[in-house]
């Protein structure tokens, strides 16, 4: 194959790439409605769709993360039964948040960095504290119990996750 | 609106976040999961049937937790057996001396949990019983233990089921002993809770919390729990009373749908006093 035709491939691919996030993110959705109580600890669940939006913010940048975050968060609330219009405003926080960290001429560095992780803990943080938030209507519950019985510990649990699609990364980088 | 334009461009990342966070707001302020109609019912019925599936992968935590609790009500049930016995006999010389009439039984559906959330505060199960068998949003959900929740969503096949331990839950109960009245809420914690209880109400720890006859939704005096612990509000006048479910929504497999719905002529009535602002009881008003 000549260098021409590897290039046109590579480059459709990446053309194709934002259909690939929406695939991706309708898989990870389903998941997370199916098979995420598979690996629950007392009821908490690493959030893959936050992965995936500070991932595409730190590849595509801050814009982008941000459309992600909501077309993400709006696709989970549907298959979810969540009120709908809290995970997306969450996630989008969460794909604005992570755009603080996007580094365009070291994007894919990043990926596959300890940076990456730092992306997630922020992202994920802020994507919880605006989510419970508006989720447990704090004027009829107790929010700060609520937030750090269920919110912290998810964004750790997500943290411990992205470990796994950043040492794919860290590894392919190396490559 | 050239120069609008080129300032929204500068500042896009800000102005999409604006404008998603109104978009957010405003599908937040119409959207309800108890309203689940039109695609939603496609949704519960999708995702019903890819849970069902899925549902052969066992879940080696539940099972854990399954098999401690089921010790647990083995220890429980053979005390409660010697119990019963004598409860029996004494029961039907009873119901002979007072003539009762003998209870009417309310038609049940029985159902498989195929699917649950029970991560974070989206708590609902997935059972295989849905419009086609009968279910029908509203209908309350039961176990032999007690109280499981509610029917929200439904498509031919499949049922949503809001279990209690979901932030939309409000359950009007009663403690059984003292025949006090309260809301049930869930607030994250293991356990239900009912608030704004005056310190001076009898309620004590061990107590049977059953659902009251003024509940439109629920049908009276089915358990929900026990009550585990009381709180005082601090220096006011309250307390808060922790309520521990009678059912394990970690090892729920099988459910009973209750063929009841709510009382429509009660549920119109109630709402046009609202809407006008009449007091509920006008004699009270008058005296």
């Amino acid at each position: 194959m000549s260098e021409f035709q590897e290039r046109s491939i590579a480059q459709s691919w990446y053309n194709l790439r934002y259909v690939i996030y929406a695939i991706i993110g309708l898989m990870l959705a389903l998941a997370h409605v199916i098979a995420l109580n598979l690996i629950s600890v007392s009821g908490i669940t690493p959030d893959l769709l936050t992965i995936l939006v500070v991932w595409i913010a730190l590849r595509e940048g801050q814009f982008t993360g941000i459309i992600a975050g909501f077309m993400c968060g709006f696709l989970f609330d549907i298959v979810s039964y969540d009120v709908i219009g809290t995970n997306a405003l969450a996630k989008t926080f969460a794909g604005f948040t992570a755009g603080f960290f996007y580094k365009e001429k070291n994007n894919e560095l990043t990926l596959g960095s300890l940076y990456f992780i730092l992306a997630i803990l922020a992202s994920s943080f802020v994507h919880n504290l605006i989510y419970f938030f508006f989720y447990i209507r704090p004027t009829e519950m107790t929010f700060w119990s609520f937030f750090f019985r269920y919110g912290i510990a998810s964004t750790l649990y997500t943290t411990v996750a992205a470990l796994f699609p950043m040492l794919v990364k860290s590894r392919n980088v190396q490559n | 609106m050239r120069r609008l334009l080129e300032f929204l461009f500068r500042f896009k990342e800000y102005a999409a976040l604006c404008g998603f966070t109104f978009i957010s707001l405003i599908i937040m302020n119409f959207g309800n999961t108890t309203e689940l109609g039109g695609y939603r019912s496609i949704v519960v019925g999708g995702i019903g049937w890819m849970q069902s599936a899925f549902s052969w992968i066992p879940n080696p935590i539940a099972l854990k937790n399954e098999n401690a609790a089921l010790r647990e009500l083995n220890l429980q049930l053979s005390d409660e057996r010697a119990k019963i016995r004598q409860s029996i006999i004494e029961n039907a010389k009873l119901r002979k001396m007072l003539e009762f009439k003998k209870a009417s039984t309310i038609p049940l559906i029985t159902a498989d949990i195929v699917g649950k959330t029970t991560t974070e505060a989206r708590n609902y199960a997935t059972i295989n019983r849905g419009e086609g068998d009968g279910v029908e949003v509203g209908m309350p959900v039961v176990t032999d233990a007690g109280l499981v929740g509610l029917v929200v969503g439904t498509s031919d096949d499949y049922s949503v089921v809001r279990l209690l331990i979901n932030r939309e839950s409000r359950i009007t109960g009663k403690i059984h002993r003292s025949r006090i009245d309260g809301i049930l809420i869930w607030d994250g914690e293991d356990a239900l809770t009912m608030k704004n209880i005056p310190k001076s109400y009898d309620v004590q720890v061990g107590d049977e919390v059953l659902t009251s006859s003024y509940s439109n939704r629920y049908p009276s005096n089915i358990k929900i729990g026990t009550v585990m612990e009381t709180r005082d509000d601090g220096t006011s006048l309250f307390r808060r009373i922790l309520v521990k479910p009678a059912v394990n929504f970690i090892t729920l497999e099988q459910v009973f749908v209750i063929k009841l719905l709510p009382n429509l002529e009660r549920v119109l009535l109630e709402r046009e006093n609202k809407k006008v602002g009449k007091p509920m009881i006008p004699q009270v008003k008058d005296r």
